[in-house]
């Protein structure tokens, strides 16, 4: 045993773990005591991720497809064939899926294959869209396209306002921040429409009406504003823009917000006093699963902006993503929107998504590239299968290698140098700290030996090579280098020349900074149930669930979580409270089927309290449920968004 | 036993001589947060005699996180089965260790090689190891030892127990093993107030712990009791399981905690290695029984469950003391707030609360 530093590589938070290294091979992990976010403490899937690392069930070798299988080659072989492949296509013909998963490194370089190499502007992750609105409004808003507050700074907030999903189950230890801020005194609000843990550790749980969040937020809003309540200094120092969005609120009814919010007027008037009264006040949600649409996280910065809680100490709208290096990745331009340092792609830097690609009826892709991701298979499997060329890179086998021409293997992150950076812009260095298997390479160096064979050199002989350009090509890293990273728990950007040590939160005093109102024009359109179908669903994601669960399908105790869930609901379930199931019949596990106007499935029952009569939570942890049921019914599940749909239970 | 004297600038001597027939562990500090770990040394001169108490549980060298146990290979063709006891147990020296954590690894012992049964592969790593105890002069701000009779000086199970007294060791020796390593160093025996002058340190170090965790001491023979007889109300349960996050840190870091996974893997070159790795009571898999029954589904019964096999009687019958150390650990790892020595204030609270009414 030899215990190694290093970074979880798992969620948006960063917690910092300890490798046990043994005979040159991952034999366990330990949390990192001191590690300033996650502070000794790691959850279920960090516990574990020596057993992803350890695996031997991964992509040992290069693989070329012949005659319908994957014949193991050489390296130079792989990747020669798949550059001359490449080369046949316009960059209009070739997207490129990038991993949120992938080191910034990997990302950066990804990008600059496509863009200058191919010369296609269609690169993207899969599952970004909560991430991607979240940090437009924040960058149009406040200049800073991610959280504006910092989760070291969690047990300073006096008041905590969590929106949405279940942070205690998807960002676990932001979850126990939360905890320990309460039992410390701080004012823990959850603003959800299904009791989850994080609502029950809370002081107050506003339990929302499905689809009601929006209404809630621009109520609370609207008696900030207009009573008098905001913060006046802050506002006309600080911000510009607060007549448009007070003009947009005073159209709106307070009773009729109230009502759709499924909340009584005290409460809401009560939320609004305490957030203009608290010293301090942080948001959080959730930017990838069950995240939040781009309206609702306007209508909450505008909020938060209003009640002057942005900007100080313990203060701050934040979104946690819910992969390791979603925030990164957009800092290097693994993005259509954005290109690296977040400049706005514009013209025929102007990408598509992958997904857009995909999804086009109909389309001009023609091949894909394809770095160690497992989304988009489901939805889009026939597309991809019909794809001229698809080259995988990725440490770990999935269903697209299934599909792809060329496989290329790539070192894990305990396996190369690399940086990652989490929810609260914490760019954080993973050394490699055992060898990969022989012939394996990081993914960059892939990228960087395909660009030679189109003729066009890379310079880099590591890694940090790699972070010196990023440094020059994105102004918030440009004091970051590996010896800084090295010597701490990593460097928070904007890390810059007037920011040499990184930066906790917002940094106000910058020159030029004015924070403007993101004149939220939201729809409050809400699903509402009827008579054919009269109970609201709400979907989200299963606790082992973990994407499209290929990573965690190679651990061993999560995996077994997983099959125990599996074993009890095989088709999965519906959470029903207890008074809709006596009504309708159905007793606990009782299979039913859940009609929408688009579709319907077959599903056990699961009694729960947590769910309010009228409403019904179904966690998807079964790939069927996506293309069978919840596609059919429209859901924006797909979008990584909370969606509502109304239905009705059948009894079989 | 004899009682030496060690001086402190020969306590170097001490961890190099080890280094010869052992792979060395103890106390070493963490590179950027200067925190204590409990870790392999290549370096004598790393190793922290005076530093606290370390994060991780020195139970991961004799019960590691991940531990191949045997390996197969099958051949279909003979329908033959090659079994292999893989033999990857080396000796070991653990340095430094604290009296908990030796507490600790003597309840794995009960555990492991109890009568009924013995552990092939943990009898391996207990042979060929040695031990050298340190007495905690001080105690640190999450310890309650004392209240679980488990400190601050360890009583068996040692080579060598050394107690910080001035400019140097008293060296204790526990085992044969122990007095060839006093011999090889040539130590001189302590003088006949070292008994005397043990027990006065030992003595300092309880009177300097925290209030708290000497007034608990009282109590947690009392909520022994009670979880023993069950009386603990569901409510306290519930408030205890909604903090959980299941997260299983309290079993992997406890020294007491024994639990075991098994699982087959399949290797590259065809052989089948078996590998034992921790698990954990907070986990729902952990509990599923064939046929789909669970006996302990929601989340604070299996919390339950835990504070049952530390602090009840039936299962301090078996580990003949409690199964809780007092090393705190559980407390800092914790996502929640139900380390056990908050789980012993929420259970006094309780009883107060009934005795009130």
């Amino acid at each position: 045993m030899s215990t190694l530093t290093g970074v979880c590589t798992f969620c948006g938070t960063g917690c910092g773990h300890l490798l046990n290294v043994e005979d040159g091979a991952v034999r366990g992990v330990f949390a990192s005591p001191g590690h300033p976010v996650s502070r000794g403490r790691l959850c279920v899937r960090g516990w574990h991720i020596h057993e992803l690392l350890a695996t031997e069930e991964r992509i040992a070798a290069p693989a070329i497809r012949r005659n319908g299988r994957l014949e193991r080659v050489s390296f130079d072989e792989a990747v020669a064939f798949a550059a001359e492949r490449l080369g046949r296509f316009s960059g209009d013909e070739i997207a490129f899926l990038a991993s949120p998963r992938a080191s910034n490194e990997d990302n950066y370089l990804l990008a600059k294959l496509a863009r200058t190499v191919f010369r296609s502007p269609h690169i993207g992750l899969a599952s970004d869209q909560g991430h991607g609105d979240a940090a437009e409004v924040l960058l149009e808003g406040a200049g800073m396209p991610a959280m504006l507050g910092a989760l070291t700074e969690i047990r300073r907030a006096k008041l905590i306002l969590v929106v949405g999903a279940d942070i205690a189950k998807l960002n676990p230890i932001i979850g126990s921040e939360l905890h320990r801020a309460a039992r410390g005194g701080a004012d823990l609000i959850t603003l959800s429409s299904r009791r989850t843990q994080i609502a029950k550790l809370s002081g107050a749980h506003l339990w929302l009406k499905p689809g009601g969040l929006r209404h809630a937020l621009a109520a609370a809003a609207k008696i900030l504003v207009e009573r008098g309540w905001r913060n006046e200094a802050f506002v006309r120092d600080r911000t510009e823009g607060l007549e448009d969005f007070a003009r947009c609120l005073s159209g709106l009814d307070l009773e009729a917000l109230a009502a759709a919010a499924g909340l009584t007027m005290v409460e809401i008037e009560d939320l609004a006093r305490r957030l203009s009264r608290a010293p301090s006040a942080m948001a959080f949600f959730s930017s990838g699963i069950s995240g939040l649409d781009r309206a609702s996280v306007a209508l909450l910065y505008d909020l938060f902006l209003a009640a002057g809680q942005v900007g100080r100490e313990g203060c701050g709208v934040n979104p946690v993503p819910g992969i390791c290096n979603i925030v990164g990745s957009y800092d290097v331009g693994a993005s259509p929107r954005f290109l690296a340092g977040h400049r706005r792609a514009e013209g025929s830097e102007a990408g598509r998504t992958p997904r857009e690609l995909l999804a086009a009826e109909p389309t001009t892709l023609k091949a894909l590239v394809v770095a160690d991701r497992d989304e988009e298979i489901v939805r889009h499997a026939a597309r991809i299968k019909g794809l001229e060329f698809v080259l995988y890179i990725g440490a770990y086998d999935n269903p697209f290698t299934d599909f792809a021409h060329v496989v290329l293997p790539a070192a894990t992150p305990a396996e190369a140098d690399g940086t990652y950076t989490n929810a609260e812009r914490r760019i954080q260095l993973n050394r490699k700290r055992v060898e990969p298997p022989a012939g394996v390479l990081p993914a960059w160096r892939a990228c960087a030996a395909i660009a030679a064979k189109r003729g066009v050199s890379w310079d880099y002989s590591s890694a940090e090579d790699v972070m010196a350009e990023i440094a020059g090509a994105v102004p918030a890293y440009a004091a970051v280098t590996y010896p800084k990273l090295e010597k701490s728990f990593g460097l928070q950007w904007p890390c810059d020349a007037r920011h040499e040590s990184g930066t906790v939160r917002l940094p106000l005093e910058d020159p030029g900074r004015r924070l403007k109102f993101a004149a939220a024009r939201a729809d409050f359109a809400a699903p509402s149930p009827s008579e054919a179908f009269p109970l609201l669903l709400m979907a989200g994601k299963a606790t082992y669930f973990w994407h499209r669960n290929n990573i965690m399908k190679k651990t061993h105790i999560p995996k077994r979580e997983y099959n125990a869930l599996l074993l009890l609901y095989p088709r999965g379930f519906v959470e029903v409270n207890p008074a809709d199931a006596k009504t309708l019949g159905v007793r606990d596990r009782a299979s039913v089927n859940v009609v929408a106007a688009g579709g319907s499935m077959r599903v056990s029952v699961r009694l729960s309290g947590d769910v309010k009569p009228g409403t019904v939570y179904v966690p998807y942890f079964i790939e069927d449920m996506v293309p069978g049921f919840l596609n059919a019914a429209g859901a924006a599940i797909d979008e990584d968004q909370d969606s509502v749909i109304p239905v009705r239970i059948e009894k079989v | 036993m004899i009682v030496y004297i060690l001086p402190k600038n020969q306590a170097r001597a001490l961890a190099a001589a080890l280094a010869e027939g052992y792979e060395l562990y103890g106390p070493v500090l963490h590179g950027i947060s200067g925190e204590p770990l409990f870790d392999r040394i290549g370096d004598p001169d790393a190793i922290r005699l005076d530093a606290a108490i370390p994060y991780n549980p020195p139970k991961t060298v004799v019960f590691p996180q991940a531990e191949r146990i045997l390996s197969y290979r099958y051949d279909r063709e003979t329908r033959q089965a090659e079994i292999v006891r893989d033999d990857l147990v080396r000796p070991k020296a653990l340095v430094g260790l604290r009296a908990c954590d030796l507490a600790g690894l003597l309840c794995l012992d009960r555990f492991y090689l109890g009568q009924e049964y013995v552990d092939e592969v943990y009898r391996d790593h207990r042979k060929k190891m040695f031990i050298v105890a340190n007495t905690c002069v001080r105690p640190f701000p999450q310890c309650f030892c004392v209240c679980t009779d488990s400190g601050p000086a360890a009583r068996e199970g040692y080579d060598v127990a050394l107690t910080a007294v001035g400019d140097h060791y008293l060296f204790e020796t526990g085992s044969e093993k122990g007095e060839a390593l006093a011999r090889r160093l040539g130590l001189k025996e302590a003088g006949p107030d070292a008994d005397a002058v043990k027990k006065k340190t030992v003595d300092a170090s309880i009177a300097s712990f925290d209030a708290a965790a000497t007034e608990n001491k009282a109590w947690i023979s009392r909520v022994m009791n009670r979880i023993t007889t069950g009386f603990i109300g569901n409510d306290v349960w519930e408030y205890i399981g909604d903090q959980c996050f299941e997260c299983g840190a309290c079993s992997f870091v406890c020294p007491t905690c024994s639990c075991f996974n098994i699982e087959d893997l399949a290797a590259r070159d065809g052989r089948t290695g078996r590998t034992r790795s921790w698990d954990s009571c907070s986990y729902e898999g952990y509990t599923r029984m064939a046929g789909e029954h669970n006996p302990r589904r929601p989340v604070e019964d299996r919390r339950n469950k835990r504070f049952f096999c530390k602090l009840s009687y039936s299962q301090s019958k078996k580990y003949l003391r409690p199964g809780c150390v007092g090393c705190g650990r559980c407390v800092r790892v914790c996502p929640g707030d139900i380390g056990m020595s908050n789980v012993v204030t929420y259970i006094r609270r309780e009883i107060t609360k009934a005795g009130a009414k």
